[in-house]
């Protein structure tokens, strides 16, 4: 029942969104999101013990990296959630909107939420296929809201290029399918049979397979090079949105891709998606580091910086150690908590300078203290400085690759890190520190948008120092998953 | 029959490249929507099952029916040009459109081996309208042609679907023709949208945002 109601609730929330009146709208989102995050929580503890849960007769299915994807989206969606209420309200007032386009705005994320927290649920590899499709779909919406002519070509260059993206996965899960109806002659898009009856399939056909599903899922996790739509997406987006995007939307893809990589890793061996994963791990971490160093905009910059972490996380999936596929999982939902904070401060920062342009955003701390304290904080555990969660990500990631022995690839990704490290250092201290421009008043922050960053600040620093026993439960069994029971 | 079928598919899809206004491109989709739903309900009658009838029938209610007439209903209500401007002269589109199918049945003859001459001839069909719709995209000018290049991208896998496996489990194949049916109408909108913000379609001339 507790998959029912987490896949159930978002779906309310659209209709309540529908009709209820702005004040009420607002509690009653609040409600369903710190709902579904609870019942993500209790699923993530009862499921550990490693054996998946299933209802109505397999459509709906969670094992331990399901119940981890789900924990993770919905603690990005409430956090979101909780931000967009006062930085909408703040538009409202400046007339950037109307309370009419405020609920469309209520009613579009839910069905983005909803379809975010399905896809790690769906145990069919086809219905997966469209609930992904679908995000796209219902975030597209929301990235061209502004209707500007910018965001026109954002949304539009993001619709057109990850449905192409997709089309080819779509290609892919067909291959897989055909492989599986040739050799065993049992016609199933079910992941759970497919896995079991994986060690048979025809390596070759599952390895065209899963070109295809990593170039096309991996256009939407924003991989490079397929990853040219999610700068403009990201930056043009709803802040909140934004946050989505970068912290979720990309980790739903890299979960369709972790899918189909165990089938072919059974099917094939280990190293040939080993090899890919790093490959084009490696090529996203060096394609951001080259881009933010010239980079001008500032939500472009930290664009950038979701590609070099998605390619970290999937750089640590190809190394594939338990430790590894461990510090792959955490480094994701460290990513998607400190990508949250960073862009809340970066909207407050835009809304308050009224500019995307980084050489005229400078003397934050003076502008917004407040905003400037989260936005440091955030950039030293995006850089990946001690205390914070992403230092330990990124440390368990790298001994990971010595212990394995791939000196090289350990070598060229310090590099790529360091480039990364100078980039933002040099970008968002500059606009952090210094004196602020004429005609910008000194301002605060709603108590409410204090208290989203305060308690994103404060989950940094616990996950950083402590890992609660059952997310370290949880992360075990997800990585036991997806490395295979035998390592 | 099937060979038959697959051919007139092949046929269409190499007059898509030949097209040089809107309406010609619409309306050759539609027909090549049209020799898909053939296949399927050719399929149907052979198999006689249910479900297959029932996804022919969506086939030809999505893919024939709604969504070219909505394509052709906001070609009206945009009233752009009505040349699909090519990056591409037609002569030189077919030759490329000729490579891709060489292409085509190099790959699949590398990874099918020996097979049922049907099975190989389906494959090479799917694989060859895939890749023209990705072709369409690219090299043709308007928003319109990257929504008909994706469309026909779909088409190819889903004979592609159809002819190798037999079509996909049913629920899939129905939340599929759903899902391609929202695309196309968000896509149109957005395309509608361009048209009011940009005052034109063209896809080229969207460079706003760079770097």
């Amino acid at each position: 029942m507790l998959l029912f109601w987490v896949v159930i609730i978002p779906v309310l929330a659209v209709a309540l969104s529908a009709v209820l009146p702005a004040r009420s709208r607002g509690a009653a989102n609040l409600a369903a999101h710190g709902a579904v995050f609870v019942l993500a929580a209790v699923l993530a503890c009862r499921i550990t013990s490693g054996t998946g849960v299933v209802v109505f007769g397999g459509v709906l299915r969670a094992d331990a990296l399901s119940a981890f994807f789900v924990l993770l989206i919905s603690l990005v969606n409430l956090a979101a959630l909780a931000y967009s209420r006062p930085y909408l309200r703040e538009d409202i007032r400046a007339g950037a909107l109307s309370p009419g386009q405020a609920r469309g705005y209520d009613v579009l994320f839910n069905v983005f939420a909803a379809t975010m927290l399905v896809v790690p649920l769906l145990d069919n590899l086809g219905h997966m296929w469209v609930a992904v499709e679908l995000t796209t779909l219902a975030s597209a919406f929301l990235v061209g809201f502004y209707n500007t002519k910018a965001s026109v070509e954002a949304a539009w260059k993001y619709v057109i290029i990850c449905s192409v993206g997709i089309t080819l996965a779509l290609l892919g899960t067909v291959l897989v399918y055909y492989a599986v109806a040739a050799q065993t002659a049992v016609k199933t898009l079910d992941w759970s049979v497919i896995m079991s009856r994986a060690s048979g399939l025809n390596p070759r056909l599952m390895g065209v397979a899963f070109l295809f599903i990593l170039v096309g899922y991996g256009t939407k996790a924003g991989l490079a090079p397929m990853h040219t739509w999610l700068p403009d997406a990201h930056s043009q987006a709803l802040t909140p949105v934004s946050a989505l995007l970068s912290g979720v939307l990309l980790k739903t893809s890299l979960y369709a891709i972790i899918r189909f990589a165990m089938i072919t890793n059974k099917a094939m061996g280990a190293d040939f998606t080993s090899r890919l994963f790093i490959f084009f791990g490696l090529f996203s971490v060096a394609v951001a580091g080259i881009f933010l160093l010239a980079q001008k905009d500032f939500k472009r910059l930290l664009a950038y910086s979701s590609i070099e972490h998605v390619g970290i996380i999937v750089f640590a999936l190809g190394v594939g150690t338990p430790l590894a596929v461990f510090g792959s999982m955490f480094h994701a939902l460290n990513h998607a908590v400190t990508k949250s904070l960073v862009f809340f401060a970066a909207g407050n920062a835009v809304k308050k300078y009224k500019t995307h342009h980084l050489h005229m955003i400078h003397g934050l701390v003076q502008a917004l203290p407040f905003t400037a304290a989260a936005a440091l904080v955030g950039l030293l555990s995006l850089v990946g400085m001690p205390p914070f969660g992403i230092f330990m990500s990124k440390l368990m990631i790298l001994s990971a690759c010595f212990q394995k022995g791939l000196y090289a690839p350990a070598a060229l990704l310090l590099f790529f890190l360091a480039v990364v490290f100078g980039a933002l250092m040099f970008h968002l201290s500059a606009s952090i520190f210094g004196n602020k421009p004429k005609g910008i008043e000194f301002g605060k922050e709603a108590l409410s948008m204090k208290l989203v960053f305060v308690s994103l600040i404060l989950l940094l620093v616990f996950l950083g120092v402590m890992m609660p026993t059952p997310l370290q439960a949880l992360l075990v069994s997800a990585s036991r998953l997806i490395a295979g029971e035998g390592l | 029959m099937t060979l038959f079928l697959l051919t007139g598919i092949m046929i269409l899809t190499y007059a898509m490249l030949v097209c040089q206004r809107v309406p010609a491109l619409i309306q050759n989709f539609r027909l090549q929507s049209l020799f898909l739903f053939l296949v399927t309900l050719d399929f149907a009658f052979r198999q006689k099952e249910a479900g297959i009838f029932v996804v022919a029938g969506l086939l030809l209610l999505v893919k024939v029916v709604l969504i070219p007439s909505f394509l052709n209903h906001l070609v009206k209500k945009i009233r752009v040009d009505e040349r699909l401007g090519l990056f591409l002269n037609p002569l030189l589109s077919l030759i490329a459109a000729l490579f891709l199918t060489w292409g085509a049945s190099v790959f699949c003859s590398w990874f099918l081996g020996t097979s049922p001459t049907a099975v190989f001839a389906a494959f090479v069909v799917s694989i060859t309208v895939v890749l023209v719709g990705f072709f369409i995209m690219v090299f043709r000018m308007k928003a319109l042609t990257q929504i008909v290049g994706l469309l026909v991208m779909e088409n190819g896998i889903f004979l592609l679907a159809s002819a190798i496996t037999g079509g996909m489990p049913f629920f899939v194949e129905i939340a599929i023709a759903f899902d391609v049916f929202v695309c196309a109408i968000i896509t149109g909108i957005f395309m509608y949208r361009i048209n009011k913000v940009f005052t034109h379609i063209e896809v080229h001339r969207l460079t706003d945002l760079k770097g």
